[in-house]
């Protein structure tokens, strides 16, 4: 499965046992990127880390 | 014998157990999880084990199982139940032995699960968390605080505690000699000042050095005055806190520091089969994940880099009200975070 980095448009080599949801780092950019969809295999920029107080 | 997803939470917010005094509530955990037909004991470290699975990977789900002093009436208002805990951290806990629950019930369950309600989070020695350690070389660990059901916390700043105490001889205070107080106030403004200075240039709280005073007193009896201090500061990745407690003991002479808690920033990477099972299940409770780094401490910090495996802190509730009078837990959002943490627990393996 071939998607593209939507940060830096790079082609990324997705490995066939997959899922979505799976967070991967783009080999190219090092954006940090969620499977959105399988079918077609579709990236998107992982959502932003937060900050909070507490504990 | 099964009890009730709320009754359970409620049962533990009844038995007080501040640091220290987890005796009650780990036994009450033990006596439940037992029920269940799990293995079970207390350990050494006082803290309440639960063991369930027979194969695949061991996932590790601890919560601490202290709260921090202040009695709160356990009540139910609506879909709030109030109680010291219920936030921090009983309500994360008592999620994590119904999840488990739930997930062998369903015959989901492909991995063996150790349940750890730990003793001493809120204390600075984390004494569960420290044995804990040592016991398990888990695949995955859950650790129980409060994230809020849609989201997942992926790292806690570093920590240090620093006990100040000044002593001189007494002298009068319209004389040339300086209180033993303002000894005291020299030295926190230099911490203060150290933090800024590594704190320029860094704009998330998460890479700052955040320092607090915590208790001052003083006193004298006529032939001494004295002034002592607790100072906290929270520790961006990359501070050694051995290294800071060196430095600042430097600085406070002639008084003496005692430095204790030096526990350093940890920060799990997301790119795991842990995170991703979380994002599943949280989006097919209709959700959308959220991510957190916060600024607090917590067991992660102890177990995290001692395992290395995928880990996160998972749990509801709301962290604004830890350790405050008002802490209370929406009732139905600790009933979905159980739900999606059963489901986590499914794909597991």
């Amino acid at each position: 499965m071939i998607a593209t980095c939507p940060e830096c448009a790079a082609e990324i080599s997705l490995p066939a046992d997959t899922l979505e949801s799976e967070i991967i780092s783009c080999p190219e950019c090092g954006a940090e990127l969620e499977v959105i969809s399988l079918t077609p295999p579709t990236l998107a920029l992982a959502p932003e880390v937060e900050e909070d107080w507490g504990e | 014998m099964d009890i009730d997803e709320v009754n359970f939470l409620t049962a533990m917010l009844r038995i007080p157990s501040v640091s220290g005094q987890e005796a009650e509530v780990a036994n009450f955990l033990v006596a439940q999880m037992h029920g269940f037909g799990w293995e079970t004991y207390v350990d050494p470290s006082g803290s309440a084990i639960g063991h369930l699975g027979d194969s695949g990977p061991l996932i590790v789900l601890l919560g601490h199982i202290d709260t921090v002093p202040g009695n709160i009436p356990v009540r139910i208002e609506g879909d709030l139940l109030y109680g010291r805990g219920s936030v921090d951290a009983k309500g994360p806990f008592a999620t994590f032995v119904m999840a488990a629950r739930r997930a062998q019930l369903a015959g989901t369950l492909r991995c063996r699960i150790a349940l750890v309600g730990a003793t001493e989070e809120e204390a600075a020695s984390s004494r569960g968390a420290h044995y804990a350690k040592d016991q398990y070389a888990p695949q995955f660990c859950v650790i129980g605080e409060p994230s809020g059901w849609d989201r997942i916390t992926l790292g806690y700043k570093g920590r240090l505690l620093a006990h100040y105490y000044y002593e001189q001889d007494a002298a009068h205070s319209a004389g040339e000699e300086r209180a033993a107080p303002e000894h005291m106030t020299d030295f926190w403004a230099a911490v203060q000042s150290l933090c800024a200075k590594h704190n320029q240039g860094h704009t998330r709280l998460f890479e700052q050095m955040i320092p607090s005073l915590r208790r001052v007193a003083s006193g004298g009896d006529g032939m001494s005055d004295w002034v002592e201090a607790t100072i906290g500061i929270r520790l961006p990745e990359g501070v050694n806190p051995a290294a800071l407690a060196d430095e600042l003991e430097a600085m406070a002479m002639p008084a003496t520091l005692r430095c204790e808690g030096g526990c350093p920033a940890f920060r799990s990477p997301r790119t795991t089969p842990l995170v991703s099972a979380f994002m599943r299940s949280i989006r097919k409770a209709g959700g959308q994940p959220g991510f957190l780094h916060k600024t607090g401490t917590a067991d992660m910090n102890v177990v995290g880099p001692a395992w290395g495996c995928p880990i996160v802190a998972y749990g509801p509730g709301n962290s604004q009200l830890d350790h405050t009078p008002n802490e209370h837990i929406s009732i139905s959002e600790y009933r979905t975070a159980i739900a999606i943490l059963s489901d986590v627990l499914s794909q597991v393996g």
